[in-house]
């Protein structure tokens, strides 16, 4: 996804930043913390905007230099994302993060959304953060992904072609493999 | 000091005030990065990019859904997309 928009966003002045939420990593994957993600991707393409820098060095001179906390960060994406024309945000695998990261990073989105109207949000995840999502996002639209036999048969194809033991396979046995499992996974 | 000596004096001395300005900049350039986030999902970036298989699920790309999310102007669009299913299914590796 984040790949595609980049080919289309090529010479516009259009922003693509992605996140990849991950059960390994769920106590660093705070709210904070992923937002922040998204404001160094945008620093990493653009340069570090003046208004962040700004507040870097005020919290630095503060006691044991200060932490950066949410509504700043909210703040700062707000403010970062005017000069664009349009910015994407994808966000993979919601179900991953814990419950409570989860519904204040929805939330957060929520707000950025409302006032940043050239803000697009693509989340992916399983079917059970559905009601979460509706909960901040009532018309936000959804796609089904399920795997289509095509896209199992190419998988297979690229699996075959790259196994370390082509000869413990007869054509037959190969020609079953291609046959039999996009059956049973279509029928699942 | 010879008149040419000190004008190379002051052109390096200058260089090098150059240099440490630009390294400072950096230096902190790379604390603010670190102040914003810990975390680099532009590396899980480059490891998703590695294992795909480019064919694989680009019908998505190709709804309806998708296309208006993406193409629509500001404020006459949904802006949240979401593409759900279980396990496994490759929602990750859409390119």
């Amino acid at each position: 996804m984040i790949d595609s928009l980049c080919d289309q966003a090529a010479g516009k002045d259009v922003a693509v930043v992605g996140l990849y939420c991950d059960f390994l990593a769920q106590q660093e994957q705070s709210t904070t913390n992923m937002l922040g993600a998204i404001l160094k991707q945008l620093a990493s393409r653009g340069g570090i905007p003046e208004h962040i820098r700004e507040a870097f060095q005020k919290a630095k001179r503060e006691f044991g230099g200060r932490g950066l906390r949410l509504p700043a960060v909210v703040e700062f994406l707000k403010k970062t994302t005017t000069s664009l024309e349009r910015m994407f945000i994808c966000i993979d695998a919601l179900d991953e993060l814990v419950p409570k990261h989860r519904r204040e990073l929805l939330r957060s989105l929520q707000e950025i959304v409302c006032t940043s109207p050239n803000m697009r949000v693509l989340l992916t995840g399983r079917p059970h953060t559905d009601d979460e999502i509706v909960e901040c996002f009532n018309t936000a639209v959804r796609i089904p992904v399920i795997p289509i036999q095509d896209d199992i048969r190419s998988y297979l194809e690229m699996r075959l072609e790259i196994d370390t033991t082509p000869k413990a396979m007869d054509d037959e046995f190969r020609a079953e493999i291609m046959r039999v499992i996009p059956e049973k996974i279509s029928e699942m | 000091m010879l008149p040419g000596r000190q004008q190379v004096t002051g052109n390096i001395n200058s260089f090098n005030s150059t240099i440490n300005f630009i390294s400072e900049v950096d230096a902190e350039g790379r604390q603010i990065m670190q102040w914003l986030s810990p975390l680099e999902p532009q590396q899980r970036h480059q490891g998703v990019r590695i294992d795909r298989l480019d064919s694989v699920g680009n019908w998505v790309l190709e709804t309806n859904e998708f296309r208006k999310w993406r193409d629509t102007e500001d404020g006459r669009v949904e802006p949240v997309l979401f593409c759900c299913g279980d396990p496994g299914v490759g929602k990750t590796y859409l390119r």
